[in-house]
């Protein structure tokens, strides 16, 4: 059998980390199905397990000038219902999870499991999200897109643990969110999208675009966005088959038994088509 | 192996087992409570819901060491209620119970729904009730119920 | 006397509600074993070597050398073995149990178990005809010449009954006696499976109903096999052991409504389809089962509602090393729905013509001839259900207005079903007995229907004691055990009101002229009227004795960047004969029509290789409350003469209209015309990509 940690504060739980090889569990909804065995027997975890749900110091939401603290436990309900939480992100989780799934399930968790379908991957690589981790040794900060690495790949030492989510605080004229899932809730997505834009005077100062569900991780291509920084928007607009063609070669979904490729692909430029042509 | 306290319908209870069970084993396995039903296995079919601090959880998917101190609240402990009596007629009354499997769940649904809104309209009833798959009703009797529950037990949430 | 549509509470409302109905994954015997299922990790081949790991005391293995009597499991066509002997038919086929006290053990015991194959290239295509059906009427192929022909080709895919209770036994041994306690539509389909499987008496043999978390169909003649391999270990091994399917099992193993193909032919003269011609296949998967018989069914459907003189019609069920498909609810007529009310919709459109108008020109009407030469003996009463429904959806002017806008859309079905069973089932098969007891004050139902959901215990009660004018309390109806009951034949085709409610309500008239007795039973047996005569082999005659009838109009709106679709509303009339409680009809209307059109747009399902690819409630998609729509329903009475009350059968003719009705949404929603089911997102994209209007 295997040994299960349960600490109740962070000094407890980074020692366990650091003296103990062990996978981490937070809100448990993807573990436990990712691990499941049968009916009446535990879950069939192949390492030892350390679970932190029950640490309250990382229950937190706070900000200050600049940023969003989510600590790495609170459940995507107590974000969701949070006042500092940016809506982009209460939308997708109303959208993304049921309310039984939305009372366990984390952000952290969401982000540590890395799937290629995770909803809220999408709009946190669009808010540039960064991700802080902890060790006995000290603390460190890193942006999301770093932090992910691959399909269920992330840069976490076995003594870390992600202890915050941190967004940093942007004001939009618009941000939108999409899932487009196999039906209108409680299901894995086909493809997300998420775009976001901020105007001064018809001057596209910020823009923001990212996809999910059709390649590894999220797709988001701040050299791609930077080209649009500067123009006005009716220029923008008219660059807009432009734009589409700039994406389609990083648009690389596969088939599986949810959607083909072809729909991810074709339906995710559509998204942005439509995105684009609507920036008001 | 672990010592897991935690208050099971009004109960305190404190078990010596694997913190890795499945909550909906040890409430069906250990205490023979058989409201939560597994319909899935996997967070989706909201069979196995119950109350946890007075939200709804799938229990097949919340391992017992995350119930540590908290507050469950299963059927057959919410059935003992009020508040259950109100939604049970609802359900009566708009037909929402045919094979009966995900009723307590929708039930669980039903009630943490109504504690946290209730006045809830028609789009918020189906959000709170997106995580219970039914396969019998179609849905539209249930949502009937939640309604009723909502109007007949006024002040009641 | 108070109208018996009159809702009331359903008697087992308070024990779901509240948690302490009990299913069979409930209920705990003292020394408890579990069975799990040794599987062929191949779609065809030959074992040619199984290695078992060395068993710990107390733990066994079940395969088809502890099979005392026949190996095989008792459907129609028997060509099911409780377990292979060794020739492998399709993927995870049942090979034997490995049982004992510890899930945990058994789970490793089972990852050990090494099977060598001979492998074989598996058959997908559709080439292997087990079953092949022909019928004419009028001249058949002869009316055909010389005039204009339109053909066109539908398809269907696999369903899944995702009854959200899984599959599932607990079996023990009784002195002498193999009982079984599960989850189940057929007791005595499982008895007498489990009687052949055993070569045992009858009296050895019982089973009894758990409640049913969900069936439609999946629990028909599923539990036979499963049913027998659980009495074989029993029998070997005396203990009480529980066979329950989790999740990924059922989806993968259990069987689903078969896939279809529909090639038709009209043959049409100054706008009338004269002459039909029907080609249709379907898939039966590795074991014929009771396909042929959903073939039937669907072959009768042929015509849809409307009334064509000349017809060829034929059909196969063909044998794939695919996962054995059966019994789901409608049972062949929602393929075959589908496909004709597209074919007349498409004829229409191909003619110029409106299709509602095509459509009413060919409404089949009260003593017109069925496909089989049989009659519609009762009153049609679908031009007056069709009034109700366009007046109550303005689909007239919807119809209109959305030809002109995009991505918006209604569609209107027209469908019957056939009450009962196909033919002469009944008489000749099923013969069904009932018998109520009355035994001082109380009054005893005992016969095998099963509540599955549809509110038979609640039905029939009211049934009863509205004739016995008693109180409902006073009558009592326990789920069915083989031992106590009698076989009023299985819980399906829609035949449970009108054929055993029939026979019920016959045997209470008599109960009521005696009633002043203190005890006695009152035994009534199935008597089919007189005028049906139906002759399988050349499909001629009455099919069924009686036909329920309805009308689905269905909007939808289809997101025009992503191509999923949401239905706004639906409308239906629905002609049952006689409501016997009015709610639980309503019910079984929106369950079955939430099922019928998920069919149409949402559920899919494929295999690859054989292996079913959407095998879980993740992958498989039914709707949840968000994706249901407001329904309006309307009931016609017109009440069937051998009905109780009228009544005719409810279950299945909801689920029918659905996928039909959403499809013709679609179609004018895109602009495209619309072939198969699901009408997915994807295949949307398909059609505006490269398909026609």
């Amino acid at each position: 059998m295997v040994t299960s940690y349960i600490p109740l504060n962070l000094d407890e739980c980074l020692k366990i980390l650091s003296d103990k090889q062990v996978r981490i569990v937070a809100g448990g909804t993807d573990m436990l199905i990712q691990n499941r065995s049968h009916t009446s027997m535990p879950i069939g975890f192949k390492s030892d397990v350390c679970y932190i749900s029950n640490i309250e110091e990382l229950k937190k939401i706070y900000e200050d000038e600049t940023f969003v603290y989510i600590g790495s436990v609170c459940s995507l309900e107590a974000i969701m219902e949070s006042e500092l939480v940016p809506e982009l992100l209460k939308n997708t989780i109303l959208e993304m999870a049921s309310p039984a799934i939305r009372h366990t399930a984390t952000l952290a968790g969401n982000i540590g499991n890395a799937s290629p379908a995770g909803d809220s991957l999408v709009p946190l690589y669009l808010l540039d999200a960064l991700v802080e981790k902890r060790s006995i040794k000290g603390v460190s900060k890193v942006a999301l897109s770093d932090f992910i690495t691959g399909v269920r790949k992330i840069d976490l030492e076995k003594d870390e643990l992600i202890t915050k989510v941190i967004i940093p605080k942007i004001s939009f004229t618009k941000s939108y969110f999409k899932k487009v899932g196999p039906r209108l809730s409680d299901a894995i997505s086909k493809l997300s999208f998420a775009g976001a834009y901020k105007l001064e005077n018809d001057l596209v100062k910020d823009i923001r675009i990212a996809f999910g569900s059709v390649n590894v991780t999220v797709v988001r291509r701040r050299d791609l966005e930077e080209r649009l920084i500067g123009k006005t928007k009716d220029e923008v607009k008219k660059m807009v088959s432009e734009i589409v063609d700039w994406y389609e070669e990083f648009i690389k979904p596969i088939d599986d038994q949810r959607s083909n490729k072809e729909y991810r692909k074709s339906i995710s430029l559509k998204l942005l088509r439509s995105f684009i042509e609507n920036i008001e | 192996m672990a010592k897991i306290k935690f208050k099971l319908n009004g109960e305190i209870k404190e078990l010596d087992t694997d913190p890795s069970r499945r909550l909906l084993d040890v409430l069906r396995d250990d205490f023979n409570l058989t409201g939560p039903k597994e319909g899935c296995g996997e967070g989706e079919c909201g069979a196995c819901a119950v109350l946890m601090n007075k939200e709804i959880v799938n229990s097949c998917s919340v391992p017992l060491a995350n119930v540590l101190n908290k507050e469950i609240i299963t059927i057959e402990g919410f059935s003992k209620t009020k508040r259950y009596q109100v939604i049970k007629d609802s359900f009566a009354k708009a037909g929402g119970v045919q094979c009966g499997f995900c009723t307590p769940g929708m039930i669980i649904a039903t009630e943490s729904l109504l504690n946290k809104n209730p006045h809830p309209n028609e789009f918020e009833i189906k959000i709170g009730l997106s995580g219970n798959l039914c396969r019998c009703t179609g849905y539209n009797l249930i949502i009937e119920a939640v309604k009723l529950a909502a109007e007949a037990g006024e002040g009641l949430w | 006397m108070k109208d018996i549509s009159i809702s009331i509470n359903k008697v087992d409302n308070e024990d779901k509600c509240s948690g302490k109905a009990k299913y069979v994954a409930d209920y705990k015997l003292e020394g408890m074993l579990y069975a799990f299922t040794v599987r062929s990790q191949i779609a065809k081949g030959e074992i040619l070597k199984i290695e078992y790991p060395e068993l710990p005391n107390g733990y066994y293995v079940v395969d088809y050398k502890d099979v005392p009597g026949k190996n095989i499991v008792k459907v129609i066509y028997e060509d099911m073995p409780v377990f292979t002997t060794g020739k492998i038919t399709y993927l995870y086929e049942p090979i034997s149990l490995i049982i004992g006290p510890e899930k945990q053990v058994l789970n490793d015991l089972l990852k050990q178990v090494k099977i060598t194959y001979k492998e074989e290239e598996p058959v997908f295509e559709w080439t292997d005809s087990v079953v092949h059906y022909h019928f004419d009427k009028g001249l058949g192929e002869k009316a055909f010449q010389g005039l204009e022909k339109v053909e066109y080709d539908y398809k269907t895919s696999y369903q899944e009954q995702a009854y959200i209770e899984t599959q599932g036994f607990i079996g023990y041994p009784e002195k002498d006696k193999v009982t079984l306690l599960g989850s189940i539509q057929c007791p005595y389909y499982v008895k007498n499976a489990v009687v052949q499987a055993l070569g045992e008496k009858e009296d050895n043999v019982r089973v009894i109903q758990a409640t049913v978390g969900g069936a439609f169909g999946g629990k028909e003649e599923y539990p036979s096999l499963i049913g027998c391999q659980l009495a074989v270990a029993v029998k070997k091994i005396k203990k009480p052991i529980q066979l329950i399917f989790e999740r990924e099992e059922d989806m993968l193993v259990t069987t689903k409504r078969h896939p279809s193909r529909v090639h038709f032919e009209g043959y049409v003269l100054d706008n009338k389809i004269h002459g039909l011609k029907a080609v249709v296949g379907i898939d039966g998967g590795a074991n014929i089962g009771l396909s042929g018989v959903v073939l039937s069914r669907a072959l009768i459907a042929c015509t849809g509602a409307y009334k064509i003189d000349n017809l060829d019609i034929s059909g196969d069920v063909f044998r794939t090393n695919t996962v054995p498909n059966g019994a789901f609810r409608g049972f062949g007529a929602p393929q075959m729905f589908f496909a004709v009310e597209m074919f007349f919709e498409h004829v229409a459109k191909k003619l110029g013509i409106d299709p509602l108008e095509f459509k009413l020109n060919h409404l089949a009407k009260q003593n017109d001839f069925t496909s089989t030469m049989g009659i519609f003996r009762d009153p049609v009463l679908m031009p007056e259900m069709i009034t109700k429904v366009i007046e109550t959806s303005d689909y007239l002017n919807k119809r209109k207005e959305y030809e002109k806008s995009e991505f918006k859309g209604v569609g209107m079905s027209l469908f019957f079903h056939g009450c009962g069973f196909t033919g002469s089932g009944e008489q000749n098969h099923i013969k069904a007995k009932v018998k109520l007891k009355k035994d001082k004050d109380k009054v005893y139902i005992l016969i095998a229907a099963v509540d599955m959901g549809q509110g038979v215990k609640t039905s029939f009660r009211k049934l009863v004691s509205h004739i016995l004018e008693i109180d409902i309390e006073r009558v009592i109806f326990d789920n069915p055990d083989t031992d106590f009951v009698p076989d009023s034949g299985p819980t399906v085709a829609s035949r449970t009101m009108m054929i055993v409610g029939g026979i019920v309500a016959r045997a209470a008239k008599e109960m009521k002229d005696r009633f002043d007795e203190e005890s006695f039973v009152v035994e009534k047996q199935y008597v089919q009227p007189e005028y049906i005569k139906y002759d399988e082999a050349t499909f001629k005659g009455d099919a069924y004795p009686a036909y329920s009838w309805g009308v689905n109009v269905v909007e939808v709106e289809v997101d025009k960047d992503t191509y999923q679709v949401s239905i706004k509303k639906t409308w239906s009339v629905y002609d049952i004969g006689k409501a016997i409680d009015e709610r639980i009809v309503m019910g079984q209307a929106d369950g079955g029509l939430a099922q019928g059109l998920a069919y149409g747009y949402l559920e899919v399902m494929e295999h690859k290789q054989g292996k079913i690819m959407q095998k879980n409630m993740t992958d498989y998609i039914i709707p949840t409350a968000m994706d249901m729509c407001p329904m309006e329903t309307y009931l016609f009475d017109n009440p069937y003469a051998f009905g109780p009350y009228g009544a005719k059968g409810v279950g299945e003719l909801s689920l029918i209209g659905g996928a039909p009705a959403v499809a013709m949404a679609i179609e004018q929603a895109i602009k495209r015309r619309v072939f198969k089911i699901p009408v997915t997102p994807e295949y949307i994209m398909e059609l505006i990509n490269n398909g026609e209007n």
